[in-house]
């Protein structure tokens, strides 16, 4: 194969920031930023959610403009205003949710806004000489290209989306998460693309949390954390601990809970739950009173348990037994009515009603307890439930009136749980519970789970927060690739646990 | 890596690389073959339905109703959606009656007029749907009041009587044929062979699929969303009034007041038919022929059968959900080959 | 010193332009309300549509009086309107593009079938009263089947019942109106009668006291008082998070169709003895029912999105709409009076929605 176009390589770095700096509202995303980019070369981003990575990419990319620093190309300071005009730089990204059209063709969503025209004719010959060239630098076969994208595999998806940074010319390739949808043999497509392409002199920026996969990978690492860079380091000084150790820092308190009401009975108790393509062989039992943590990085699978056990998801295979009891969850009406209570990973699309008030979006979920007559609802009762709820959990709001769309991350979070708090559930499973949230209503949620645990409640939280699980379970069981790696006590470290989840192979020693 | 498996250029046969999806979809093909059941089966319980006097003025109903539907197709494609063209044939209609009755008009000048007309009711859709920020249907739902309240103010409270035998070529008698076809037919084929090529082979044309696809994605690939939509609203009042000239020749020389009424849903079943589907992003105008053809194969089809003319309704509904529900599962089945 | 702390509590409290000045604070807050509730904002409209007229009347540059007596009697137009309003009001709401095309062709059918009933089977009233309205319930159901659980869209599915129910209704009719004696003597049930009691108010047609006043009611207590109501504002703002609290998001869905297919029965029943016989094409003659009703619902602040929408406001924006009518018909005579609610019905339309859009967009609200 031979690549007859090879990006000119620069003798000095291809992109560097220097001392970046920006806030969203009075919250600093990023403290201080330094990274240096160079041609051909697969620079690792790693860092924590809220460590700044994405702003910092977002930044370089013309989504998002930098309070303080420079930016430098090719040696030039340059400033990057537009998504526009990183293009014009030859900054492409290609983000996990592909922007693709899925009724076109893969040539067609390769040239969508720039088609090759010749006095307003579209000229496909020559467009598909070029599709052909691309499609096998990204590893697809060149006669897909005429498939309609929508008919494509994710992964696939995915090599479209590269082979659409790659045609116009990319210089410097953002790859965010790429690895997360794909199984092992596709990572292996995409690393083999990934190679090629740096061979051609592309700089490209490898975000990812699989720690163990970077060192197939890249060639160097820049940790953030706190939105601050830490250090930037070749790959091959450092191993999979190391790494973990400066993404979290320096000794937290372990906040270690100390175990009072943890009683013998098992309220959930899951035999070899497999869902394919997500998770597989998953064993866990969660007794009454206790908080285990079920901690996955992006796509390990773990946020599809959540639901698994809630009957949203294609029924899985294997047991779930419920409080003693086999059971099949095939719709959230009858997980409720057993008595499981679930809080969705993602507030704004399964979460809030936004554009109805907060009296609305509590009782929702309990209706038949909006009046002593069956199927009616009464408006006082929901003003005296949803105050109570408003009360016990400190939401902060003039009454319950107002509408959910206008209140912050934190409230509006709360709001969700008030509603799996009208009844106590036997069971509360907890979806990213403080996703989006701000430190002091996360500080708060974290106290109304422990309060329920201690009531009695049997507690499943399902995270991708790492400060979280290991502040709150009892037990955390880390999933990785579908199946669960390793069960730690409420003692566990969160350079353990991070380690662990990132792919870290330890020896077994008991 | 495997071999390029991409059709090479015969020399003297240049076919283009196959870069797009197929010619003719599978539900065309669907279509093809119940038309051709149900020519079949009119033509074996009423031999009249095959001769020339009944086919020729069923190419002739069907004329107006493809013309705008291609139109409507890429309206339909782009997610968008017009309610008003019926009301849009009355105004056109209307004034150029009476434009041929009172100053008389030849043919050369009441064409371009009713283009002209149906070119601005368009803008006036457009500008509504591309800039306001209102769903489609909702405005169209509007203008067709205001353009069905200047068609009824413009008739005054009467019909308009004694058009003379100008548009006669697009109409359904002798004048009107060339090579034994209407004329209006043959336009309507041009006109759709033309949305077809510039469909398939412009990027405007595929901008349409795009914006429909996922508009916000349209927008960041660079495409000027507003005015793609604009213009396809505009194109649709163009052959609105074009349209409008078919009805009133294969009419009588009396304009009703009710004309064009209900065309609206006419276009739309054609377009649905046809396999474009509502929710945007896929469909063809090549379907919306077909899906015209049938939908006016029923119609005359009920009434040569003797039955009830409007048992000929109750099949295009049919007809509608059997083609929006094949549509779907085949959308279902595409997805989960994934 | 106070007078900063007063300008930062208002600047915070109040758009940026409202700046202390309590009169102007006032007047600000008071376009806020109109802006983003929609009843307020039709009310106004209709008290300033009264006054307009008033003054009309009293310049003599009407053909009648615009007096209570004429708004009372106006109304009797208000009730087919308001009760389909109010159908699609429920269907509307439910979201995911819900909207019903049909209706008109429900109101045909149904009052084919009301009219073979009562009039040519010798049903009792009571009997063909509730047949009827299975019937309705029945097409809506097949409406809502369709939609709900085998995932048609809405607006393509209507069409096409819009088509088949129509057609069906001038099939079994055989394209007359149905006319018997019985069907003539119900005439008595749509004049207008006085409310005893109240005799300064006057007569009021009576389908407005039995049909459309009853309709509203219970529609009013089930989107209000009811779970199911609930449920159906859930289903309209988001249906995914409806589904994880447990919602049978397909049932209730389908609910609104088949209450859309009750209530067009309703008017079916009520048409029939407005015009004392069973018409074939009752709501399908002109561009259909289906559209004016949609008009007043967007007017009456139903968003197209869904989950949006209070009987309140659609209630008075069919008020104003028939009031409106009514006006013009005075104002301008003649057949152009008769042609001019076109106009109105496509400007209000328009108006309202660009209006809507707009302020969802800066302000949030109704």
């Amino acid at each position: 194969m031979v690549d007859n176009e090879v990006v000119a390589e620069p003798p000095g770095p291809r992109v560097q920031v220097t001392k970046i700096s920006k806030s969203y509202g009075g919250v600093k995303a990023i403290v201080h930023a330094d990274m240096t980019i160079q041609s051909g070369r697969v620079h690792a981003l790693v860092g924590e959610n809220g460590a700044g990575k994405s702003t910092l990419i977002k930044i370089i990319a013309g989504a998002e403009k930098a309070d303080g620093g420079t930016i430098t190309f090719d040696g030039a300071p340059v400033t990057i205003n537009s998504t526009g005009e990183a293009i014009s730089l030859g900054i492409q990204t290609v983000y996990q949710e592909p922007q693709l059209f899925p009724e076109l063709s893969v040539a067609e969503n390769i040239f969508i806004g720039r088609e090759i025209t010749k006095n307003g004719r579209i000229q496909w010959k020559q467009e598909a000489d070029q599709v052909r060239e691309l499609l096998e630098t990204v590893g697809l076969e060149s006669n897909i290209a005429a498939t309609a994208v929508g008919a494509l595999s994710v992964a696939q998806q995915q090599q479209v989306s590269i082979a659409k940074a790659l045609a116009t010319d990319a210089t410097v390739l953002i790859l965010d998460e790429p690895s997360a949808i794909l199984t092992d043999a596709e990572i292996d497509v995409l690393f083999e693309v990934v190679r090629r392409l740096a061979a051609r002199g592309v700089a490209i920026i490898y975000i990812s949390h699989r720690l163990d996969e970077l060192f197939r990978i890249a060639d160097e690492v820049t940790i953030m954390r706190d939105g601050h860079t830490i250090d930037s380091r070749p790959m091959s000084e450092l191993t999979v601990r190391e790494i973990a150790e400066m993404m979290v820092g320096g000794i937290l308190s372990n906040q270690s809970r100390t175990r009072t009401n943890v009683s013998d009975e098992i309220v959930l108790e899951l035999k070899n739950l497999t869902l394919s393509g997500k998770f597989h062989g998953v064993n866990l039992s969660v007794a009454r009173g206790e908080i285990v943590g079920v901690f996955g990085l992006v796509g390990s699978g773990a946020e599809s348990i959540a639901g698994a056990i809630y009957g949203m998801t294609e029924r899985p295979q294997g047991e779930l037994i419920f409080q003693g009891k086999a059971m099949v969850i095939r719709h959230p009406a009858q997980a409720k009515k057993a008595g499981i209570a679930l809080l969705p990973a993602n507030r704004s699309q399964q979460g809030i009603f936004s554009f109805q008030s907060i009296g609305f979006n509590i009782t929702i979920g309990r209706l038949e307890m909006l009046s002593k007559m069956r199927g009616w609802a009464e408006a006082r009762t929901e003003k005296i439930l949803a105050e109570e709820q408003v009360d016990t959990l400190s939401i902060k709001t003039p009454n319950t009136l107002q509408l959910v769309s206008a209140m912050s991350g934190g409230n509006a979070q709360k709001v969700v749980l008030a509603r799996q708090l009208l009844k106590r559930p036997a069971l509360m499973v907890l979806a990213e519970p403080t996703q989006g949230v701000d430190v002091g209503a996360k500080e708060e949620i974290h106290r109304i789970v422990t309060g329920l645990a201690e009531k009695g409640t049997g507690v499943l939280v399902v995270t991708s927060d790492l400060g979280e699980v290991q502040r709150i379970a009892d037990r955390v069981i880390v999933i990785r690739n579908g199946a669960i790696v390793r069960e730690f006590g409420s003692d566990a470290t969160q350079v353990e646990l991070l380690a662990a989840a990132a792919g870290e192979i330890v020896k077994v020693s008991s | 890596m495997s071999e390029k498996t991409l059709t090479a250029p015969v020399p003297g046969l240049e076919k283009p690389a196959r870069i797009l999806p197929p010619l003719i979809s599978g539900q065309e093909w669907a279509l093809v073959g119940v038309l051709l059941v149900l020519w079949i089966l009119l033509g074996f319980f009423t031999p009249a339905f095959l001769t020339a006097s009944s086919v020729r003025p069923l190419l002739g109903s069907i004329a107006p109703i493809a013309l705008i539907g291609v139109g409507m197709t890429f309206i339909i494609i782009t997610a968008g959606i017009d309610i008003s063209v019926g009301a849009g044939i009355m105004v056109t209609a209307v004034i150029s009656s009476r434009l041929l009755v009172e100053v008389n008009l030849p043919l050369w000048g009441v064409i371009p007029t009713a283009i002209v007309l149906g070119l601005i009711l368009g803008l006036i859709n457009g500008l509504l749907v591309a800039y306001g920020g209102v769903h489609a249907i909702i405005i169209t739902f509007g203008t067709l009041n205001l353009f069905q309240y200047l068609g009824l103010r413009i008739f005054g409270s009467q019909t308009v009587n004694g058009i003379p035998n100008t548009l006669e070529i697009f109409g359904n008698g002798a004048g009107g044929r060339v090579l034994g076809i209407p004329v209006s037919f043959t336009i309507a084929v041009v006109v759709m062979i033309g949305g077809w090529w510039f469909l398939r082979n412009t990027a405007w044309g595929r901008s349409f699929y795009a914006i429909g696809g996922n508009q916000n994605a349209a927008r960041l690939a660079g495409i000027p969303v507003q005015t793609r939509v604009l213009s396809a609203y505009v194109v649709t009042g163009g052959l609105v009034g074009m349209g409008a000239l078919m009805v009133v020749a294969q009419g009588t020389n009396s304009l009703m007041q009710n004309v064009g009424q209900g065309r609206e849903l006419a276009v739309i079943a054609a377009v649905v038919i046809g396999g474009t589907t509502i929710m945007g992003g896929r469909g063809s105008v090549f379907g919306t022929l077909l899906g015209a053809i049938l939908v006016q194969t029923v119609v005359t089809g009920v009434t040569q059968l003797g039955w009830p003319s409007n048992l000929a309704n109750f099949f295009v509904g049919l007809f509608i959900i059997i083609s929006v529900g094949a549509d779907m599962l085949r959308a279902r089945a595409r997805k989960k080959s994934l | 010193m106070t007078q900063t702390t007063g300008q930062i509590k208002a600047s915070r409290k109040e758009p940026s332009f409202a700046r202390g000045h309590a009169l102007l604070g006032a007047l600000q807050r008071f376009a806020m309300t109109l802006l983003t509730q929609r009843s307020a904002l039709l009310c106004l409209v209709t008290v300033v549509l009264l006054l307009v007229m008033s003054i009309m009347d009293a310049q003599g540059t009407l053909s009648g009086p615009y007096d209570v007596k004429y708004l009372a009697s106006s109304t009797i137009a208000l009730v087919g309107l308001a009760m389909l309003a109010l159908a699609q009001l429920i269907v509307i709401v439910s979201g995911r593009g819900g909207i019903d095309l049909s209706v008109g062709s429900m109101v045909s059918l149904s009052g084919i079938f009301f009219g073979f009933s009562y009039g040519v089977w010798g049903w009792s009233l009571f009997a063909a009263f509730v047949a009827t309205m299975l019937v309705g319930a029945v097409l809506g159901g097949i409406n809502g089947v369709l939609i709900a659980y085998a995932g048609f869209p809405p607006l393509i599915m209507t069409l096409a019942t819009y088509y088949a129910y129509r057609s069906l209704a001038l099939v079994f009719s055989d394209q007359k109106p149905v006319n018997s004696e019985r069907i003539q003597e119900f005439y008595g049930a749509a004049k207008a009668v006085p409310i005893p009691g109240l005799s300064f108010i006057p007569p009021i047609p009576l389908g407005v006291i039995t049909f459309l006043i009853p309709t509203a009611i219970i529609v009013w207590i089930v989107m209000n008082k009811t779970v199911y109501g609930r449920k159906l504002y859930a289903i309209g703002t988001n249906d995914v998070a409806a589904l994880w609290t447990g919602i049978n998001v397909k049932a209730t869905r389908m609910g609104a169709f088949i209450l859309s297919g009750l209530i067009s029965s309703l008017v079916a029943i009520y048409t029939v003895a407005q015009f004392a016989s069973a018409r074939p094409d009752a709501g399908t003659s002109g561009s259909g029912m289906a559209l004016p009703a949609i008009t007043i619902a967007v007017l009456g602040g139903v968003a197209i999105t869904g989950g949006i929408g209070r009987v309140g406001g659609v209630l008075i924006a069919a008020l104003l709409i028939v009031w409106l009518n009514a006006g013009i018909l005075l104002a301008i005579p003649g057949n152009v009076g008769a042609q001019t609610p076109l106009l109105a019905l496509g400007l209000v339309l328009i108006g309202a929605s660009l209006l809507n859009a707009a302020t969802k967009k800066r302000f949030g609200g109704i």
